[in-house]
């Protein structure tokens, strides 16, 4: 059971701070049985160690392959995005596409919206403009009824007038003529009643 | 070594945009590590090799798909380790992945009848591995043998750091009482 501050085998696979390390070695030259702990296991990394690598019994080599190779697009892209300003200049660009697409397609739905209300709102304002035409029609048919009306009434008064003046005239015409007549039988009746006779 | 990693991460980024010789150049460095890895998982040198390509393939074809150049080393053992654990599905679809074993379960790795090992030590420490469960021992290749942190293991993996902890802190004390009295007697 080893005593040591620190574990020993974190200090093999060197997985200590430099500071614990420090500590761990002085604590390992004082204690006996630490040390001993910490000589078997790298005894045992000096035994693993004697394995050794392997050369790779073939090289491993790629060549340039369509299939496999990015496309020129996507290394273009590759290189885009890997690059700071661009990548700036491409949010800038994009921003300003997206302005430019809302502008400009913005008046597209005002316009279509209304479209499916058309006609429903046309036959409306089409009774309405018919209803308002009858009205007026009607409103100028009584106005003329009522002038024709009172035109008549006063086409009426006009004649009654005009016979009453007519009537007036020849009741005065024969007025005159029966003074006319009265004063020739006179003339008649008294010839010596003038100078003339005498 | 970070100089090298930005090597690897400007060979992806110029491989991502189409550029094959690129992709060979990181297969070339790459492809020793990852036959062994494969080697000592599956311990058939044919299954390796096919293993070992399919990995690259795959790699390649999803090159675009690795979001941290940096984390290439973990993204293609995963790939490797996906294959190799399809692999041992597809030959027995009706047993339980963690109980799979190598199909060699002789006391050293053979191809056609010819010694892959022959010294004793090695025999001994093939042996030892053997006897591992399969998790174990790929816990063992992938932090002794390829040098990676728990946290890669975890991601390669795809399981806690714990989980790589405990796999690997058994299969160590395992391999302790079988190869230290070996080493220290001076077999080799």
């Amino acid at each position: 059971m080893s005593c040591s501050p620190f574990d020993l085998k974190d200090y093999f696979l060197q997985e200590l701070p430099s500071s614990q390390r420090v500590k761990l070695e002085a604590h390992v030259k004082t204690c006996l049985t630490c040390r001993e702990e910490l000589e078997r296991l790298q005894l045992t990394g000096a035994a693993l160690f004697s394995l050794r690598d392997e050369e790779i019994p073939q090289r491993i080599a790629f060549v340039s392959d369509q299939i496999f190779e990015p496309s020129p697009l996507r290394r273009w892209l590759s290189g885009f995005w890997g690059s700071t300003a661009r990548l700036a200049f491409a949010s800038a660009a994009m921003l300003s596409a997206s302005i430019l697409y809302f502008a400009a397609t913005r008046p597209a739905p005002i316009v279509d919206r209304p479209a499916v209300a058309t006609v429903a709102a046309q036959q409306q304002i089409q009774q309405q403009i018919q209803q308002a035409v009858s009205n007026a029609v009607t409103e100028v048919e009584a106005r003329q009824a009522e002038k024709t009306k009172q035109l008549v009434a006063y086409i009426e008064h006009q004649n009654v007038e005009t016979l009453r003046s007519v009537r007036w005239m020849a009741g005065e015409l024969d007025a005159n003529r029966k003074r006319s007549q009265v004063r020739q039988m006179a003339m008649y009746v008294q010839p010596g009643e003038s100078g003339e006779v005498k | 070594m970070i100089f090298r990693a930005v090597e690897d991460a400007d060979l992806i980024r110029q491989a991502t945009r189409g550029n094959v010789e690129s992709f060979n150049l990181l297969v070339s460095r790459w492809e020793k590590r990852v036959y062994n890895y494969l080697l000592r998982i599956t311990a058939n040198r044919e299954d390796a090799l096919d293993l070992t390509q399919d990995a690259f393939l795959k790699a390649y074809q999803n090159l675009r798909k690795l979001d941290d150049p940096g984390r290439f080393a973990p993204w293609l053992y995963r790939i490797a380790h996906n294959e190799a654990y399809s692999m041992f599905r597809k030959r027995k679809p009706e047993t339980d992945v963690e109980e799979i074993e190598p199909e060699a379960t002789e006391t050293k790795i053979t191809v056609g009848g010819s010694s892959v090992f022959p010294i004793e030590l090695s025999l001994a420490v093939a042996s030892a591995l053997d006897r591992l469960s399969t998790d174990q021992r790929e816990a063992v290749v992938l932090k002794i043998y390829q040098g990676f942190k728990f946290e890669e293991m975890a991601e390669i993996l795809s399981c806690p750091v714990s989980t790589i902890k405990s796999r690997l802190y058994t299969a160590l004390e395992l391999l302790k009482i079988e190869l230290a009295p070996m080493k220290a007697r001076g077999v080799s």
